[in-house]
């Protein structure tokens, strides 16, 4: 059976629950209240994480790191909720995770971390990220991440992966379906769209296993410079979301199915 | 001055897709506020540039051979990086899809330049090219400029309208390329079968089903079955895409009772997709992200949900039915079915 | 799985104890000052375990006088902490009744004729006259106005950083291991259950930690201080027949807002004299804002979320926010016994902290102070008995806990306050005057009154609308609403003349879109429903279904033959339900017929 080496990208964003707002801050810029902001890992690197501890579970022998990027406090406080969730080697880079960044900071960031994992054997090599971040949605990071280490067996969108030494990777295309590639063997870099694993419950010992490592790699986190240069901003701003919404109300089922149809019909 | 270069992969034997053409549209557009040309080049087992001969472009460059012909990254990212090479181009646009979207930004770091992608708008201020993309999950929209060349885009479909134009013989300067040693290849594609459901771009419509369908009924029932029966009948007979909001995808993943055919793959908002389509009509999402960052890039919408003052629908749909959707969607069905029989 | 201290719940109570024990536990070089006596070579383990998704969520904004903060941290500077600032100014505000549909006592409503006509002098306006001074029990000078859930992340990373104390968010405990008269540690709460608790895909049992050990800092209506109440008893005399819910807006403040930050106001007299409000100027121009709604408060349609927004459009609080925007929206349950709500405070095993202990003054209005500072006595007292090598006895405890806490301040004035209150069970003019007087005299002299569990005090609707509202029409009303499966306090309310609220999605949105502001509620899948009506027949013949409409987030709502119903979905783990409930339990007579255990979710955001 092969053993595997995952490495997971993810940085920390936001919860996408929050009601988010621009605001000009001194480096460009950067969200309202961006601190006070419940923070969460990226859900697509999330995904990653999760197809990442499931592939390793099923190849005994396999490991798996996070390179999680984000602001310490926030790194601290979404690695709790996490590593009660599935088992991980964290590597902590203490950095922006702003959205407004620009992505192949991060990817150097993020490659520099991951080439000084020690003993990482590139035959096993498996890099996961999400394929976009919630924050950027660029689908860039992973990319050039793959560029760094020299991965061109790159898979974007990944539904599903298959790995038995050779992998069957599904990505996700135009019009709701799958591409189906084999790659032969490792490296291979794969940035995540969904899967189709459930988010996995907390489970407290697996929490307590993580947390004999995460820990002292929270306090060893390496500081990253990550900013956007070379970008400027002319402005960031909400859409003007109002529409001047008609409310019908009181009126029978057959008047507005009628309506409906009359409006979905008429091209 | 900027070197700009439209670029696309083909596949083989059709012609370029719509948002191939409605990203040269754009292209030609920069072009033409920029004061300058615009080269174009094409990869692929056999690309042909002879339909888009009279686009304006002053240069077609293309990389041609089997090997191009697969989507996948290693032979594509080595076709891309080649001829924005042979073009020495500082701008680079490519239409955004699976296949430019997956190469788009390594090739950039190839190139020694920066990638921007989901580009939403392409203008021209002081001189210098400015575009508009959204952040954080398409909450917030920016526009900015860069200093780094060469700057790789991939632009979103719908923003231009698509290039029209006669066919001609487009006199093509072949880029050589030599493929990268394949260790991955597409064996296939899986599309799912007719009777699923998903979110098709191609549709006028998208369908949005809420929490709503699942939760206890005016009546006091749940009726799972029967919001299942209408929606699907609804589907079949308006071929509309269908999107679904996270609660109830996250639902179904934990095995409650609930719309058997929804997938993450019909998701919208939050981390699912952010379609484009005409029209959209949301039924029983009260507070569901459709209302608000899955709808950003609906044109005509519609809501139906029983509460007159759901503060998600107001301001962000067009219209609101204060109804209860099982009784309308029936009649829906009912005159869609008569419209056909008809 | 073993630890040292197990600790349940992390509020302001676990943060004093955490931070306290944790600086003592590892040295300032990162060597071992403690060592772990159930995993020897390790620095003592010590696990704190938190239901919601993270530290902070579902707590409130408060201003508090901040002495037990100042004393951990000396070098406190509030701009450390986001939302947090010093109390510039305090006022007391009495509302009169703009809109006539306020219950006003007889005597009340001739002071307000009186006050209305000497507007002139006594400076009346918007509806509203300024008191000329806040009694010196009341004021909050040189205190700090916070946010609960800022302030308790602040403290969460604090302790965490210090890498000698773990806190896991979204970790209902569910029972405490009670063993041989004492506590041995907690259970965790099954997962991959049904709603009704039954094993289901994914089960997974909770898991035991077992603890020489466990804090039990759940906070007024958690289910570990509710179980050890009922295993080991509460002292005689005792009793927690007082509460209330404390609901709020955070309120982005419009640019014409003139007030500063750290500018607190109190209100009092409307929108019915029973409740009280409070309003704080945090930096930034953000607010946090809202009312009380006391047990003592005699309506079963007590809604505090429809209360709210008719306080917010008073002309005197509505001038501060007009053309601002709701952010974030919370409410969370009082303990408002104060001192004589004080369980047995530790026994063999375990210790009690925090408002669940009992802690909260009273006749201050506050908390939060008074909590940490019961956990940092807890942390002293437990150092004491872990450098003498001694063994968590109830003698123990009592000798280095309960005594450092009867000598404290907390003590002291937790004293003065305990008969401060009583008389609001009178009505709010006993009421307000046995508070003066408890207040200035020290707690010498207050009016006598004597506190019911609040099921025995509820009236029907019937009673409470006599006069106002036919008994035929409030059946006709109860039945429509059963027939929706939506609560009757809005068609009561405005049937007794409250106007209809101006809903302008900005400020004033609908109850279930305030569950989706600043963060929606959340209910993880795969847990047991943490609200259970024991008896659900005799729920059937309840006369004021008053779960229902006091449910702040309306996830008890009418189900089948007008038996209550819960949707954990919409539910933010206030506890009103345990507190309000029109039937006495048949089997315990101070309690009603609904059990709120411990639950995953609630609300998500850490702004309140």
């Amino acid at each position: 059976m092969p053993e595997y080496q995952i490495v997971v990208c993810g940085s920390v964003v936001p919860d996408p629950l929050q009601t988010l707002e621009p605001v000009a801050g001194p480096t460009g810029p950067a969200l309202k209240n961006e601190m006070m902001l419940p923070a969460w890992l990226d859900p697509w690197a999330g995904h990653a994480l999760y197809e990442a501890a499931n592939l390793a579970a099923k190849n005994p022998g396999s490991k798996v790191w996070l390179v999680a990027l984000g602001p310490k406090a926030k790194l601290q406080q979404s690695m709790m909720t996490l590593a009660q969730k599935v088992p991980f080697e964290l590597i902590a880079l203490d950095g922006s995770a702003s959205g407004f960044t620009d992505a192949a900071e991060t990817a150097a960031a993020l490659a520099e971390a991951i080439q000084a994992i020690p003993g990482l054997d590139r035959s096993k090599l498996l890099v996961f990220g999400g394929w976009e971040s919630a924050s950027r949605g660029a689908g860039a990071t992973m990319q050039i991440v793959g560029e760094i280490l020299g991965i061109t067996d790159q898979f974007q969108g990944v539904d599903g992966i298959e790995a038995d030494g050779s992998l069957r990777i599904l990505e996700r295309i135009e019009g709701g379906r799958h591409q189906v590639s084999v790659c032969d063997a490792p490296p291979a870099l794969l940035g995540w769209a969904t899967g189709n694993l459930p988010e996995p419950r907390n489970n407290p010992q697996v929490g307590m296993a993580n947390m004999r490592a995460i820990m002292p790699a929270l306090q060893k986190a390496k500081p990253a410079k990550i900013g956007a240069e070379g970008v400027t901003f002319q402005s960031v701003s909400l859409p003007k979301q109002a529409r001047d919404t008609k409310v019908v109300k009181d009126v029978p089922p057959d008047q507005i199915a009628a309506e409906i149809v009359d409006w979905i019909t008429n091209k | 001055m900027e070197t700009i270069l439209f670029l696309s992969p083909t596949e083989s034997g059709s012609p370029l897709s719509k948002s191939a053409l409605e990203a040269l549209a754009t292209t030609k557009q920069l072009a033409d506020s920029l004061g300058t040309t615009f080269s174009v080049g094409l990869w692929g087992d056999a690309p042909k540039a002879d339909d888009i001969a009279s686009c304006g472009a002053d240069k077609f460059y293309a990389v041609t051979g089997a090997e191009f012909s697969q989507p996948r990254y290693a032979t594509d990212a080595a076709a891309a990086e080649a001829l924005c090479r042979a073009a020495g181009a500082t701008i680079v646009v490519g239409p955004s899809g699976s296949r430019w979207n997956r190469i788009q930004a390594g090739v950039a770091h190839r190139l020694g330049g920066r990638a921007d992608s989901h580009v939403t708008g392409l203008s021209v201020s002081d001189g210098s090219p400015a575009i508009a993309r959204w952040y954080y999950r398409q909450r917030m929209e920016g526009i900015l400029t860069r200093a780094q060349r060469p700057w790789v885009l991939a632009v979103e479909s719908g923003i231009a309208p698509a290039w029209q134009g006669a066919p001609g013989t487009a006199a093509v300067e072949a880029v050589a390329c030599t493929p990268p040693a394949a260790r991955s290849n597409v064996t296939g594609i899986e599309a799912l079968t007719a009777d699923q459901q998903t979110i098709r771009p191609d549709a006028d419509l998208l369908f949005v089903t809420g929490a709503g369908w699942t939760k206890k009924q005016p009546d006091g029932q749940v009726k799972t079955e029967e919001a299942q029966k209408l929606i699907l009948a609804f589907l079949g007979l308006s071929r509309a895409s269908l999107g679904s909001t996270k609660s109830l995808v996250d639902l179904s993943g934990e095995g409650q009772a609930t719309l058997t055919f929804l997938t993450h793959m019909n998701q919208v908002g939050q981390t699912g997709s952010t379609p484009r389509h005409a029209k959209g009509l949301s039924t029983c999402c009260h507070g569901e992200e459709p209302h608000t960052v899955g709808w950003r890039f609906i044109g005509e919408r519609r809501a139906i949900s029983l509460d007159a003052n759901c503060g998600w629908a107001r301001g962000k749909a067009d219209v609101l039915y204060v109804a209860d959707a099982f009784a309308v969607m029936e009649k829906v069905n009912d005159l869609l079915a008569k419209k056909a029989g008809g | 799985m073993d630890a040292d201290i197990v600790c349940v719940g992390f509020g302001p109570a676990s943060g004093g104890f955490l931070t306290t024990l944790s600086r003592a536990i590892i040295n300032e070089d990162g060597s071992t000052a403690i060592e772990s006596p159930s995993v020897p070579g390790l620095p003592l383990q010590v696990i704190c375990y938190e239901r919601s998704d993270d530290l902070g969520f579902g707590v409130s904004g408060v201003v508090t006088k901040a002495r037990g903060l100042r004393e951990s941290f000396p070098d406190l500077d509030s701009a450390e902490i986001p939302m947090a600032t010093p109390v510039t100014d305090e006022k007391i505000l009495y509302l009169l009744d703009p809109v006539g549909a306020s219950r006003r006592p007889l005597l009340m409503r001739a002071a307000d004729v009186a006050i209305r006509a000497a507007g002139g002098i006594l400076g009346v306006k918007d509806d509203a006259m300024q008191l000329p001074w806040t009694p010196d029990f009341l004021n909050k000078h040189g205190g700090m106005i916070l946010s609960m859930g800022q302030f308790s992340q602040w403290v969460g990373q604090q302790v965490m950083g210090s890498g000698a104390a773990q806190i896991w968010p979204g970790s209902p405990v569910g029972e405490a291991i009670v063993e041989d008269g004492g506590v041995a540690g907690v259970r965790l709460v099954d997962q991959g259950v049904t709603k009704d608790g039954k094993p289901s895909d994914g089960f997974m049992p909770g898991m035991e930690v077992r603890a020489a050990l466990t804090v039990v800092a759940d906070g007024p209506v958690g289910p570990i201080g509710q179980q050890l109440d009922k295993a080991f008893g509460i002292p005689d005399g005792h009793h927690t027949h007082d509460w209330a819910l404390g609901m709020k807006f955070v309120v982005d403040l419009p640019e014409s807002c003139e007030l500063k930050p750290g500018t607190v106001l109190h209100t009092l007299g409307y929108p019915e004299p029973e409740i009280f409000g409070f309003f704080y100027v945090h930096p930034n121009r953000v607010a946090s804002m809202g009312i009380f709604v006391p047990s003592w408060f005699d309506s079963p349609a007590r809604t505090a979320y429809r209360y709210l927004q008719h306080w917010m459009q008073h002309p005197a609080i509505w001038r501060h926010i007009k053309g601002g925007r709701l952010r974030s929206w919370g409410a969370k349950t009082l303990q408002e016994s104060g001192r004589r709500g004080e369980p047995r405070l530790a026994g063999k095993g375990y210790a009690r902290i925090g408002e669940g202990s009992g802690s909260t003054n009273v006749l201050t209005n506050s908390g939060v102070d008074e909590a940490w500072t019961t956990g940092v006595m807890l942390a002293e007292g437990v150092l004491e008995i872990l450098k003498n090598k001694q063994p968590f006895t109830a003698d123990n405890l009592e000798a280095a806990y309960v005594n450092r806490r009867r000598k404290s301040w907390v003590e002291k004035e937790g004293r003065i306050a305990e008969h401060g209150r009583d008389g609001f069970q009178r009505g709010i003019i006993p009421g307000m005057i046995g508070m003066m007087v408890a207040g200035l005299t020290k707690g010498f002299v207050s009016m006598p009154g004597k506190p019911m569990p609040p099921h025995r005090r509820v009236p029907t609707l019937e009673e409470y609308y006599r006069g106002r509202i036919s008994p035929e029409e409030i059946q006709a009303i109860r039945k429509e609403s059963d027939s929706k499966g939506i609560s009757a306090n809005a068609a009561l309310m405005e049937r007794a003349g409250w106007p209809a609220i101006p809903f302008d999605g900005e400020l004033l949105v609908s109850h279930q879109d305030a569950l989706l502001i600043g963060g929606k509620v959340q209910a993880p899948a795969g847990y047991a429903d943490h609200v259970e009506f024991l008896y659900p027949s005799d729920c059937e013949s309840c006369g004021s279904k008053i779960c229902i409409e006091m449910c702040s987030g309306q996830a008890i709502y009418p189900g089948e033959n007008g038996r209550p119903a819960f949707d954990r979905e919409k539910c933010v783990h206030c506890g009103a339900c345990l507190w309000n409930c029109g039937k006495g339990n048949p089997k315990d007579s101070e309690r009603g017929l609904i059990e709120f255990h411990a639950g995953a979710g609630g609300l998500h955001s850490a702004e309140n």
